[in-house]
């Protein structure tokens, strides 16, 4: 007889309901479009749609909720006590939350769009749930192989959801593209693992940490690998090619989601592994974040200010983003991860606002893709013209906003711990960015109205999506750290910093 | 609420109530909701304006509340002479702004009404601010709507323009937030660790405030060469010399000036740009008091290049309002001249100057809005002789144009002349110079005067031109009263900058010393040092612990609780 394990349910509860949920709802999608033969009538396929979205609504709302209750109550237990791979503890709630509200966000941004763009198939939602589940094991994890896998599984259904408008080239190519590099990233990261495992005999960080011997060549390459490997997936230069065409490629939708939660999950597992496995070995490679910090802020604002696509452009400042965020792993300082982490959190939020007004305009089949295409829109659609105003307004930094907000704490920590040059650097990234996020407003509102099709009206869904996005970066950016009377439990800078400091 | 945070939301909650019931109001109650907020905010600054204790010295009106304690950051709202003066002059100018624009603007008149009120908020909150982070969220958050203003209301160029607005002064505000943020950490050395953004302690005690810090002069072992006075002044004399314009930082103005319709180019030049001299009284000068006076030759320098270069180029312009442009930049160099002065006359003359500017240039900037709403055109070769058609105007104009020059009994002398006798008193030959530009001034305006105005008016398209209406004469005759009022009697303006002023020398004084004598005993070990090994680099990440040991070191003289009285300067 053999004894079933003793699984703590609270664990497991959100990436549990979230994989439950994409059986599920990968089951009820095949159920309702058989519908003519078991129900004996045709389901339209908005029906099929809202069905689905409610299933994974369900889904992601529950593993946000345990994973907030898990936050609160401060609980810090493993998947499965025999065998501690993952852990369920402050950090890993924070940054679970986080990925399952994005999700949620996602999700209800999919339900016009996929109608619109005429590629309304259910295994979407599956799909990402599957991703989300991977993402948050990802983040869970304290074992390199179950990092592993969490990476493999949140990765794999991108692919396919980056190539979910087969009929369209480019969502192939873009699939292919990013299915190649995002292997031979993963090769690579796993090269690191087994180098890490073949100079310290163990996968668990903790064992690692104790054993990593500082100045040990072979520890040295494999940890340098394995930051390879994640400045694929953040798309650190060198390392980001991919992100353009990848980002352009995709339907909106997909590339809304892909650029806030994979970031948010491999920033958060980078920080874990630096953390908790490098450790005290994490100085020698203190530069390596420095410089590629300096060359992602460089490249990625630079090249942004010449896109003439409203992806692409998203796509270089998600880049240039990226470096922002690698500033902090530079720092490494407790200070420097709990604006890490509360960067990441106002990004989440001002993204997914900018696409998804890029996402409620599109239509008849097409994305709204040229900046040109917004030219005008304040004329027309003065709402959505206010709206993305305000989160390119927060993109580029200014105060007000969370953008600012999330820059200032990071540039603290930085400059606190002497990292003057970068930090100058990265100001001078800002100013160049203010350039290329202006370009929207002055089309907006500047510009008359051009010959662009877009969608007349935005769907519920998507209005709420932007009404929440608004908020968080209005409130987060003049509130950081408490809410004002009414909101007063809000406090995202002290969450950050609470879940920061389980890893020191 | 006390009454300077919301005399500061007023504008701003006036517009956010407009936009949340836009659907029931038509566009034409927009502009007067709007214009009843303005001056229902007027009405309230000369509160402070009455309120205002013109003696006692150190902040007024104090306001302290918490808002991100954890970092010191409060919401820290208090007045000084100097502020009250320009708190007063924006509530003033912005009712008359809104009223000179309300035939002129024809589109959007909705947004009009709400960047307006939303930037009126931004100034007069970076006005009223004593929390440094504050102050930095209104100085940029001024330039959002101001950038639309511009950018949507504009001329032909205005996207240009907007954009170059922007980027220019963000290129200056960002290297000075790193510099904030350097010398808050600085700060935090020096009192035990607490971060603190105030510039000043809070009322009923608390920590000492950012201007309590020495800065040290010269690097050290354990003082990177990022906090040292220089460079941090330097990263704040960048943002503040974006603004001004100081010469070579200019180029955005001009753009800016003539693409912006005539609400944009009144409020920028009357207000937008006394935030750069504003910065420089506010915050540099105290904050890094040594490297104002090494470098007081330097800004003297680009202070008359940028008086005598303003007024050559503008003598050269063909259109009025290029050349009243131009005409800022030489009159905020004056202003420059008398702040670098540092003496008790050159603050006050450039203080009470920034006023005058706002006012004069305002004005005039009024007049060759009202005259391009008639023609069409600002070249001055299209007019001539229209003091014929235009007998009010050109006289009104004539008033203005002389207050600008700085004739006696008009505004602008009484600035002038204080800036004049300050810089005499430091340098003979910056007066001089200085002396040269006011003459200068004369021939650029007068010329331009005689141009436009006398002569044979033999354009048959400005025979008929319509003379100033009501609403036109209203609003320049409420800017002439200042005008002549400060001309004449400038005696209430002076004494409430008075104890301001005196504050400010005497905190600098302080402060000086005490960074000298901190830098002393390490040019001593320096020198001693000096024949064996060179002084080791800069650590990359310095060490807090060391930092403290110099904090220290520091003498007790700079506790607090000593030193300061509630919500002023030490005296």
């Amino acid at each position: 007889m053999i004894d079933a394990p003793v699984i703590d349910l609270s664990a497991i509860a959100p990436i549990g309901s979230v994989a439950i949920g994409a059986v599920v709802v990968l089951l009820v999608e095949v159920f309702l479009t058989r519908s003519r033969r078991l129900l004996g009538r045709e389901m339209s396929s908005s029906y099929v749609g809202a069905t689905l979205v409610v299933l994974s609504t369900i889904a992601l709302a529950i593993a946000a909720y345990t994973a907030m209750a898990g936050f609160a109550s401060g609980i810090s237990v493993g998947f499965l006590p025999d065998l501690p791979g993952a852990r369920l503890d402050r950090f890993s709630s924070f940054a679970i939350a986080l990925i399952a509200l994005a999700s949620l966000l996602s999700c209800w941004l999919s339900l016009k769009y996929l109608a619109e763009v005429e590629i309304n198939h259910g295994e979407f939602y599956a799909l990402l749930l599957l991703s989300t589940a991977g993402m948050m094991l990802l983040v869970a994890a304290t074992d390199f192989l179950v990092l592993f896998l969490g990476l493999e599984l949140m990765s794999i259904p991108i692919y396919v959801l980056a190539g979910f408008d087969r009929r369209k080239l480019r969502s192939n190519e873009s699939a292919l593209k990013y299915f190649l590099v995002g292997s031979f990233a993963s090769g690579l990261l796993l090269y690191g693992i087994a180098l890490v495992y073949g100079v310290t005999g163990a996968l668990d960080y903790a064992a690692v940490r104790a054993a990593l011997a500082p100045g040990n060549p072979l520890a040295l390459i494999g940890m340098g690998l394995l930051v390879v490997g994640f400045a694929f997936k953040v798309s650190a230069v060198p390392f980001h090619q991919w992100t353009p065409d990848v980002y352009e490629g995709a339907p909106a939708a997909v590339t809304a989601y892909m650029s806030v939660t994979v970031k948010l999950a491999a920033f958060a597992a980078l920080m874990r592994v630096a953390v908790g496995a490098f450790g005290d070995a994490l100085a020698s490679l203190q530069d390596v974040f420095w410089m590629l910090a300096l060359l992602t802020i460089l490249v990625g604002n630079v090249m942004a200010t010449i896109q003439t696509n409203v992806k692409r452009l998203l796509a270089y400042s998600s880049v240039a983003h990226a470096g922002y965020l690698l500033l902090g792993f530079a720092t490494g300082t407790i200070e420097a991860y709990t604006a890490v982490l509360f960067y990441l959190l106002g990004y989440a939020f001002m993204n997914l606002g900018a696409f998804a007004v890029v996402i409620s305009l599109s239509t008849n089949g097409q994305d709204c893709e040229e900046l040109e295409d917004l030219a005008g829109l304040a004329r027309n659609r003065p709402g959505l013209a206010a709206l993305l105003t305000l989160f390119a307004i927060s993109l580029a930094g200014i105060p007000g906003t969370v953008g600012f907000a999330a820059k200032f704490f990071l540039f603290k920590a930085a400059v606190d711990a002497g990292l003057i040059g970068l930090t100058i650097v990265a100001v001078f990234g800002s100013l160049v960015s203010v350039y290329y996020y202006l370009r929207l407003p002055v089309l907006m509102y500047m510009r008359e109205p051009g010959a662009a099709k877009l969608r007349p009206e935005a769907a519920t869904l998507e209005l709420v999506v932007l009404g929440i996005c608004a908020f968080v970066v209005v409130l987060l950016g003049l509130f950081p750290s408490e809410g004002p009377s009414w909101f007063s439990g809000i406090q995202a800078l002290e969450w950050a910093r609470a879940s920061a400091s389980v890893l020191f | 609420m006390d009454l300077l945070t919301l005399i500061t939301f007023l504008p701003l909650a006036t517009g956010l109530l407009l936009v949340a019931t836009s659907r029931l109001l038509p566009e034409q109650a927009w502009r007067w909701v709007g214009m009843a907020g303005m001056v229902l905010t007027f009405l309230l600054s000369l509160q402070l304006w009455a309120g205002f204790e013109p003696a006692q010295g150190g902040f007024q009106f104090v306001h302290h509340v918490p808002w991100i304690p954890a970092y010191g950051i409060h919401w820290f709202v208090g007045i000084d002479g100097m502020s009250l003066l320009l708190v007063v002059l924006t509530t003033f100018l912005m009712p008359l702004v809104m009223l000179a624009s309300w035939n002129d603007i024809k589109r959007s008149t909705r947004s009009f009404v709400f960047f307006n009120l939303f930037l009126q908020t931004g100034m007069l909150g970076a006005f009223v601010s004593l929390n440094l982070f504050q102050f930095y969220v209104f100085w940029e958050v001024m330039l959002i709507p101001m950038y639309f203003i511009i950018g949507i209301w504009g001329g032909p160029r205005r996207v240009y323009a907007a954009v170059k607005f922007f980027l220019f002064t963000m290129a200056g505000s960002l290297p000075m937030l790193v510099a904030m943020l350097s010398l808050y950490l600085l700060h935090a050395e020096q009192f035990g660790g607490a971060l603190e953004f105030d510039l000043i302690a809070a009322p009923g005690g608390g920590t000492a405030g950012l201007l309590d810090t020495i800065v040290p002069i010269a690097e050290t072992a354990t003082i990177p060469w990022w906090q040292t006075q220089a460079w941090l002044f330097a990263a704040f004399a960048l943002a503040f010399g974006v603004k001004v314009p100081m010469v070579p930082l200019h180029t955005w103005l001009p753009d800016a000036h003539v693409e912006a319709p005539t609400a944009g180019s009144v409020v920028l030049a009357g207000v937008l740009l006394k935030m750069g001299t504003y910065g420089f009284v506010r915050f540099a000068l105290p904050l890094f008091p040594v490297a104002a006076e090494t470098y007081a030759p330097v800004m003297f320098t680009l202070a008359v290049i940028g008086v005598l270069f303003g007024s050559l180029v503008a003598m050269v312009q063909s259109d009025i309002k290029k050349l009243v442009a131009y005409s800022s930049v030489a009159h905020l160099g004056f202003v420059m001249i008398g702040i670098f002065a540092l003496n008790e006359e050159g603050l006050q003359g450039s203080i009470l100057q920034m006023v005058n500017h706002g006012l004069s240039t305002g004005a005039l900037f009024l007049l060759v809005g009202m005259i391009y709403e008639r023609r069409h055109t600002r070249e001055i070769a299209d007019f001539g002789g229209i003091a014929k058609p235009m007998p009010v105007f050109a006289a009104m104009f004539g008033i203005v144009a002389m207050s600008s020059i700085g004739l006696p009994a008009l505004n602008g002398f009484v600035g002038e002349f204080l800036i004049l006798v300050g810089a005499f008193l430091v340098s003979p030959w910056v007066a001089v110079a200085a002396t040269f530009g006011v003459v200068l001034s004369a021939v650029y305006l007068l010329w331009m005067v005689r141009r436009v105005f006398f002569g044979p008016c033999d354009n048959p398209e400005n025979m008929g031109l319509l003379d100033l209406g009501l609403r036109e004469k209203a609003v320049v005759l409420a800017l002439l009263i200042p005008i002549i009022w400060i001309g004449v009697y400038p005696n209430p303006f002076l004494t409430r900058l008075e104890a301001s002023v005196g504050d400010l020398l005497h905190h600098m004084e302080r402060t000086a010393s005490a960074a000298r004598s901190e830098a002393q005993p390490s040019e001593v070990h320096q020198t001693a040092l000096r024949p064996g090994t060179a002084p080791s680099a800069i650590p990359r990440r310095h060490d807090p612990a060391s930092g403290k040991r110099w904090a220290a070191s520091a003498r007790s003289e700079a506790q607090p609780s000593e030193v300061h009285q509630l919500g002023g300067i030490p005296r």
